[in-house]
């Protein structure tokens, strides 16, 4: 890591905030606790964090608000909502708003890590090369070849139907961000989807097929219950 | 008092109606008999016996019905008059002067009065009858409300016992999180610390997990008894809610060994997926707590006859007998069946049947030929488009 990334913890709850900032430490980030939205806006600009942390129930401001706040900014750093279980629509609601990922209470030390690691590392990414789209993904011993709309594990081509190869590349596209239902249906089906899902579903099962996933040990695509899917691009 | 001549009445209505109202009405007139020749012996003058039996006619239209009775009895009497106590004693004779008067006049009498003590009759029976019903009416609305009652006492009872229980284990999830999360921090975090005070974070970070897990459990059996409305159903694919729970245990429990096996169909059904995966979840460490043994677990999705499900099979010892009997029978599994050694299997599997209960699906369980306890459960499949 060549510079210190600076995260601020939008989160009111103390004692999850230390570990949280504790745990963030120890793995090389800078954190700065804030404990209501107020405190989180002033301590933003001071800091200009290269990541938010953010738990949506917040005593003084609405979580939702507030991450329209950031999001809207022009040079906005990525979010992720810590939010509770059992409230999809909410989840959903914040990922379309911009957010970029979402924890859910209770969570553990190496699941946050992680969605950390995976978000900053996709926004440096993003930062070194804005907008470019490349012609070529790779993710472990699979490679997508976007000009070619080919698809090869290892040696092997393997054959995916035009809407199952769109789902894939939308996916490589977005490198580990979490794609709503909706998100992907409007950019693969356009409009005409309406508002059933599953036919996203289907599609996808019938990837996870072709590639031989395992869904409870996913290589490449990770299922987000009720909410969308990711690649897993860690 | 009324209660006094309902039992009058119900002792003379043991006898059946006919023969009773010919024994009163033979009683009455062999009374006005007696007394209208006794009369006639102390007095001499034969004036005073009509009214005798007029008397007579009256109290027999009292107690029998119709008129028949009466009218009968009138006649009777104006010819037994004629016979008995006027001259010439024991002789019809229809010469005396206003005899015909005097039996017509007993016999209007007679039925007159029949008319109004039948018309009273009427109105009292009526009148008992709807005083019943009145009665019974206020009495099963009596019971009626009593009922409503209880019940709607039980029903805000239980909203408030599951209010109060969502809150609580809604409350104790923040700070399990924060326990379980600082222990975590603190074992990740290099520095000198003895063997037991890692232990010790150790079993601090596996506890607090235990209890989320727990609360999770407690916050599922909320969902589905919050009220009695249908809980939410959507469409889901199994094989992602199972992968999910799979996952989720894989984390919590990272050296188990589970192995999912996908069936070829892609098994779309109406489900609540957090319930569902709550049902995954508590199956997999049923079987890793209690089973007795650290090999892999087994875990396969099913479709048939238009059911889909999943089976969980462990190598483990079996299921017990109680526990066996408890599941096939559908029996909600207590405490008691399955013992303080196996902490919390009761509740775990009993939110299962719960679970699957709301979801119109089936629960077993039985014990494979080759050991270890097959648990397995089907929802009603949903048509792929």
């Amino acid at each position: 890591m060549s510079e210190k990334h600076t995260i601020l913890v939008v989160e009111d709850d103390r004692s999850i905030s230390n570990f949280i900032c504790r745990a963030l430490t120890a793995s090389g980030y800078k954190a700065v606790p804030a404990t209501c939205g107020r405190e989180a806006q002033t301590l933003f600009f001071s800091h200009m964090p290269d990541l938010v942390l953010l738990d949506l129930g917040l005593p003084d401001i609405d979580g939702q608000d507030l991450l329209a706040e950031l999001t809207g900014l022009p040079q906005a750093p990525p979010t992720i909502i810590i939010s509770a279980r059992d409230r999809e629509s909410e989840k959903v609601k914040a990922l379309d708003m911009g957010a970029d990922d979402y924890i859910v209470k209770p969570f553990g030390v190496p699941e946050l890590l992680a969605r950390i690691r995976t978000t900053l590392r996709r926004a440096d990414r993003m930062k070194l090369s804005p907008g470019i789209t490349e012609e070529r993904y790779s993710l472990k011993d699979l490679t997508l070849d976007i000009l070619r709309h080919q698809v090869f594990m290892g040696e092997n081509e393997i054959h995916f139907t035009q809407n199952e190869f769109k789902i894939l590349s939308l996916l490589f596209l977005h490198g580990g961000k979490v794609l709503t239902y909706d998100f992907i249906l409007e950019h693969v089906w356009g409009g005409y989807s309406g508002n059933n899902n599953q036919i996203l579903r289907v599609n996808m099962a019938n990837i996870r097929r072709k590639l031989k996933e395992n869904p409870s040990e996913p290589k490449y695509i990770l299922t987000e219950l009720g909410i969308g899917y990711r690649l897993l691009a860690d | 008092m009324h209660k006094l001549y309902l039992k009058g009445r119900d002792i003379l209505h043991l006898i059946p109606s006919t023969p009773r109202y010919i024994l009163v009405s033979v009683f009455f007139f062999t009374a006005a008999l007696f007394c209208s020749g006794m009369l006639n012996k102390m007095t001499g003058e034969q004036n005073n016996t009509a009214l005798v039996y007029v008397l007579a006619v009256v109290l027999i239209s009292l107690f029998t019905s119709g008129y028949v009775y009466g009218i009968v009895v009138s006649l009777l009497a104006g010819f037994c008059n004629n016979y008995f106590f006027m001259y010439p004693y024991s002789e019809f004779s229809l010469s005396l002067t206003g005899y015909p008067m005097t039996m017509l006049s007993m016999v209007t009498i007679s039925c007159i009065v029949c008319a109004l003590t039948t018309r009273g009759k009427l109105h009292a029976e009526e009148s008992v009858r709807r005083e019943q019903r009145n009665k019974a009416l206020y009495e099963l609305n009596e019971s009626l409300n009593a009922e409503k009652l209880t019940i709607q006492l039980e029903k805000d009872r239980e909203t408030i016992r599951s209010n109060i229980l969502r809150s609580v284990s809604h409350d104790l999830r923040t700070p399990l999180t924060a326990i379980s999360g600082s222990a975590a921090v603190m074992l990740s975090s290099e520095g000198m610390r003895s063997e037991k005070d890692t232990a010790m974070l150790e079993d601090i970070r596996d506890d607090a997990d235990s209890l989320i897990a727990m609360v999770e459990n407690l916050l599922s059996i909320t969902r589905i008894r919050n009220d009695n409305t249908e809980i939410k159903k959507q469409n889901e694919m199994l094989e992602e809610v199972v992968g999910d729970a799979v996952m989720k245990i894989h984390r919590r429990f990272p050296d188990v060994k589970v192995e999912l096996t996908l069936c070829d169909e892609i098994l779309f059904m109406p489900m609540d997926p957090l319930l569902i995966k709550q049902v995954v979840l508590n199956l997999l460490e049923n079987s890793i707590r209690h089973s007795g043994s650290p090999d892999t677990i087994h875990l396969s999705l099913f479709c048939k006859d238009g059911w889909g499900g999943v089976e969980v099979r462990d190598c483990g010892r079996g299921l017990s007998d109680d526990v066996h009997r408890a599941i096939l029978e559908g029996r909600q599994l207590s405490s008691s069946t399955s013992g303080d050694s196996s902490r919390g299997m009761g509740i775990g599997l009993s939110v299962c049947q719960s679970i699957i209960q709301v979801h119109d699906g089936f629960f077993t369980a039985h014990n494979h030929a080759e050991g270890g306890a097959v648990f397995r459960f089907g929802l009603p499949l949903e048509e792929i488009l």
